[in-house]
């Protein structure tokens, strides 16, 4: 079977020079939701951006990122972008549009969907993300928990395969966590979640890859991984609650 | 932070408000274009298109200090060059004309932001043919307008509240970084803000 995401030995310079990724390689499977933690720094976004091709701006000869058997290339960029939905970490970068509405639609509307398939599409995604009614609202209108879910709302009307979310509770209320974790749970996609919400990962993902200074140091189911207090703290992480009164062992 | 210190009524419902975009946006052409290039020398059809602005904001219900506060606000720009025009000759009349035309092409642009959603304003634009790149442009300007002058205040907070003294020469140097960094901030945003857009297939 063919694995949703494949990376192979996938390195990464910043053009200041900073080493971002050097060499991480792993494979997710169709359905699969993983969690991806690390510090500050450990390189969790810049390999988020190379799931759909924003990075690097020149492709490898030899590619290192394949989704769903097609290697990431100059020529099946476009395709990989719409099987695979980002959602980035501030909000206001990601919602770029005059309302609600033609947001949701801008994904659908460069896919080259027809009038009456994008309003549906796009009355689909705001049902799922319970936003139906906020159309025609302008994003600077919106509370921080709206607009996450608008730019969920965005991701979803392009029908991804593949999630990956950046930060998804990040700036969030509680009851907005709440209704963003329920809203991800009945979304089949594969889901790939780079996050420090660690109460959320035991909750949405039951594998976890542990990313330091641009390289896995683990790779494993999640209460296992999570639930070891020495390697949490090694990489300046620590044991979510829910996993105190828990012993893996 | 008020986020409607440009279009504070344009959700209003008045007569105005109803009327369809596209004769809004023509009237607003109208008017200004004939403003610009009619003499100043026909007075009475300046004293005619004064008065049918003013029957207009009448119907819109918006309040006239508004209209007014605004009108005071933004003529400066325009009073700057008429000044300038007193030194020719004739410059009296002159300085009239560019005082009396600059004027009612605000007013009827005051009234046209403050009588349509700028959203629709845009969809309008696009269905009578202007160039796409153009009307992405201004729905960007008008979206991130608000996230720069959020980003200044947040700058500009942090700044006071480790500000100590009141040099007035440290105050403006330290407004000199201000500026830069949020110029340097609004670059990074804009790489992010294109990196959001191709994600999801812009090309």
């Amino acid at each position: 079977m063919i694995s949703a995401i494949e990376i192979r030995n996938l390195r990464f310079k910043y053009p200041d020079g900073k080493d971002a990724l050097c060499g991480v390689s792993f494979s997710i499977a169709d359905g699969e939701c993983v969690g991806l933690v690390g510090p500050n720094g450990s390189g969790k976004s810049t390999l988020l951006l190379h799931l759909n091709g924003i990075l690097p701006e020149k492709y490898p000869a030899t590619p290192n990122v394949v989704i769903y058997g097609r290697p990431m290339s100059e020529t099946t960029a476009a395709d990989i972008r719409r099987d695979v939905g980002l959602l980035f970490q501030d909000p206001d970068d990601q919602l770029f549009c005059p309302t609600v509405f033609e947001d949701v639609a801008f994904g659908p509307q460069q896919f080259g969907l027809n009038e009456e398939q994008v309003r549906n599409t796009v009355a689909k995604a705001l049902e799922q993300t319970a936003l139906l009614g906020s159309e025609n609202r302008s994003p600077h209108h919106l509370s921080s928990g709206e607009k996450r879910r608008v730019c969920l709302a965005g991701v979803l009307a392009c029908e991804p395969r593949v999630l990956a979310l950046d930060e998804p509770t990040s700036n969030l209320d509680p009851r907005g966590k709440r209704s963003l974790i329920k809203t991800l749970k009945s979304i089949p996609a594969t889901k790939i979640i780079a996050t420090h919400d660690l109460e959320m990962v035991v909750e949405l993902c039951s594998r976890t890859i542990i990313l330091d200074q641009g390289a896995i140091i683990a790779d494993g189911p999640t209460n296992q991984l999570l639930g070891d207090e020495q390697l949490m703290l090694a990489h300046g992480l620590e044991k979510p609650h829910i996993l105190r009164h828990i012993h893996p062992h | 932070m008020r986020h409607d210190f440009l279009d504070r009524y344009s959700r209003l419902d008045s007569p105005i408000h109803r009327l369809p975009t596209t004769v809004k946006l023509f009237g607003t052409l109208c008017v200004v274009a004939s403003s610009v290039s009619v003499s100043f020398a026909h007075f009475w059809f300046f004293i005619i298109v004064a008065g049918l602005l003013l029957i207009l904001s009448a119907l819109t219900s918006i309040p006239w200090k508004f209209i007014f506060g605004r009108l005071i606000l933004l003529e400066p720009f325009a009073l700057g060059i008429a000044v300038m025009a007193l030194f020719q000759e004739n410059g009296a009349m002159v300085f009239l004309s560019i005082l009396v035309k600059s004027s009612l092409c605000l007013f009827t642009v005051i009234l046209l932001s403050n009588t349509t959603p700028f959203s629709k304003l845009l969809q309008t634009m696009k269905r009578l043919g202007v160039p796409r790149l153009l009307v992405t442009i201004l729905a960007l300007l008008y979206r991130y307008l608000f996230v720069l002058i959020d980003e200044a205040e947040r700058l500009n907070r942090a700044r006071a509240s480790r500000t100590f003294s009141s040099n007035r020469r440290k105050k403006w140097h330290m407004l000199a970084s201000l500026i830069g960094q949020l110029f340097v901030r609004s670059t990074e945003r804009a790489e992010r803000i294109y990196a959001a857009m191709t994600a999801r297939g812009w090309k």
